[in-house]
């Protein structure tokens, strides 16, 4: 069900609303436009090594922004299910959800990558000899694939307690109401209490995104190429690390910055009368 | 007459509490019962258990028929059952009329157009139709309540309850509200309200009680109950309320 929150307002006060987020929206946007300005400073004033630097880079930037957008995809989904699990009324249920969240929570993202990539599969080879499954004993999973499944399932763990805590703040008379009109439980969550909860819990969730962007560093230990990874592959071969190091911090920046920029705009689009 | 609500010794405990001591109660169709008691009596929690919002530990309630038990049965009853709260628990993120219509199109199954010609129709009925496109936060508590009222009718209930409907209204907004409920009861609908509104009770009720610690202490007609209490408990309670 969409609605425009905007709509319903007088358009006196709409217009008004608008324009006080407006003001707010557009200084923000001077910092990105700075950060990509200074990129661009750098790029045409000083090419040597700055340009080139950026084009040997750019795959990363793309393959960390991808790793990114379907992880996150994935763990907005998954973490959603580890949530309401997390508040089930099954004990089992529930038991099983805690105790993901704790393993989860109590291994580095690192081990948690590094796990995925090369443990897993090295296991999944072992029980192919073992019990002489030859599609097991060759198996070789895509990198990427694993990576993205390991920031997955670490961070399904931490969005699960977002949302948990979202959900936990709206009022159980809600829950109550939808109850009293006849919804079953799962209509209730699905039309009332997670459209609000979302609302409550964007600005956490912006906070997973842009930890999330920054941990993919994390799988360049995997040897995944994405930007880290391809910035230490320049540097190494250039012997260039302040300007290389700059140029990868700066490239991370424009992306977080546009991404907290997303998360407030979906954060506007989201707010309502209260 | 089989009476449409038959509430059979209810017991509930909150822990160790026990806040139902085996309540028994019966409401006939069209029949306004007004409960009123100390806080702690068990007044909402008895309401809300005919309901199941609160679920019960001893004894059978039937509504219209229909054991609360299964599942299924729970949710029927619901259905047919509306319930103002005390907080209004109007849904924060829809419009008033969105508010109206939601349950009607996903529990009653009714196309956009019908749901909105019945929800028009309540929103009438409750005197705020130019509220329509609002949202709940910039509506007034009174008329946030008659908003709630409307919701809950738009479901065609054959029993409303009301849960202390007036106890969270700034002075100015209770009759408002009151008023509603006083066309509903002419109407001829079956209601169960926990409320103190005296003047509500003796225009409207067929009936008061009185409940005190889990129990159901004396009932009668409202003018008998409120005026010739026989009741030591009925007399010190209405000794504080009444003044």
């Amino acid at each position: 069900m969409s609605i425009n929150p905007l709509s319903a307002l007088p358009a006196s006060v709409a217009s008004a609303a608008r324009t006080a987020k407006n003001e707010r929206f557009d200084r923000w946007w001077i910092m990105v436009a700075a950060v990509v300005a200074l990129v661009l400073l750098l790029i045409t004033l000083k090419p040597d090594p700055y340009k080139n630097l950026f084009l040997f880079v750019r795959d990363g930037v793309w393959r960390t922004t991808y790793i990114t957008i379907i992880s996150f995809v994935l763990v907005i989904v998954f973490g959603l299910f580890v949530g309401l699990a997390r508040l089930s009324k099954h004990k089992v249920i529930r038991g099983i959800a805690t105790v993901y969240v704790e393993i989860i929570r109590g291994i580095p993202m690192m081990v948690q990558i590094i796990y995925w990539a090369f443990a897993l599969p090295a296991i999944i080879q072992e029980m192919g000899s073992a019990w002489n499954i030859p599609s097991f004993m060759e198996y070789r999973p895509d990198g990427i694939v694993m990576a993205i499944f390991g920031l997955t399932f670490g961070y399904s763990a931490y969005m699960s307690e977002v949302y948990r805590a979202g959900i936990q703040s709206i009022s159980k008379g809600q829950m109550e109401a939808a109850r009293s009109l006849g919804m079953t439980y799962v209509q209730a969550m699905r039309y009332i209490i997670v459209p609000q909860a979302v609302r409550v819990i964007l600005p956490p969730m912006g906070n997973e995104l842009i930890t999330l962007l920054k941990d993919t560093a994390l799988v360049s230990a995997v040897a995944i190429p994405e930007l880290t990874r391809r910035g230490r592959e320049f540097s190494s071969a250039n012997f260039n690390p302040i300007e290389t190091w700059t140029m990868v911090a700066l490239l991370y920046l424009v992306m977080t910055l546009l991404a907290t920029r997303l998360v407030a705009y979906l954060e506007k689009m989201a707010r309502y009368e209260r | 007459m089989e009476p449409i609500i038959k509430i059979q010794g209810v017991h509930k405990y909150f822990g160790t509490l026990e806040a139902l001591k085996g309540v028994n109660l019966e409401v006939q169709k069209g029949e306004v019962v007004v409960i009123i008691g100390p806080s702690g009596s068990g007044k909402s929690t008895m309401l809300r258990c005919i309901n199941r919002l609160e679920e019960f530990d001893e004894g059978s309630i039937i509504v219209d028929g229909i054991p609360l038990d299964t599942a299924e049965n729970i949710n029927a009853v619901r259905t047919e059952v509306g319930m103002v709260f005390q907080q209004f628990n109007l849904f924060p993120h829809l419009s008033v009329l969105e508010n109206i219509l939601l349950a009607q199109q996903i529990v009653r199954k009714r196309d956009r157009a019908e749901a909105e010609k019945v929800g028009m129709a309540l929103l009438n009925k409750v005197g705020i139709p130019e509220k329509a496109k609002y949202f709940p936060g910039q509506l007034s508590g009174g008329q946030q309540q008659r908003v709630a009222i409307a919701r809950a009718l738009a479901m065609n209930p054959k029993i409303m309850l009301f849960d202390e409907p007036t106890s969270a209204l700034d002075p100015e907004m209770i009759q408002e509200v009151l008023d509603v409920m006083v066309t509903l009861a002419r109407e001829g609908m079956t209601m169960v309200v926990v409320s103190h509104e005296m003047g509500f009770a003796r225009a409207c009720a067929h009936r008061a009680i009185l409940m005190d610690a889990g129990q159901i202490i004396e009932e009668a007609s409202p003018d008998v109950l409120f005026s010739h209490p026989t009741h030591e408990r009925t007399k010190a309670f209405l000794s504080k309320v009444l003044h």
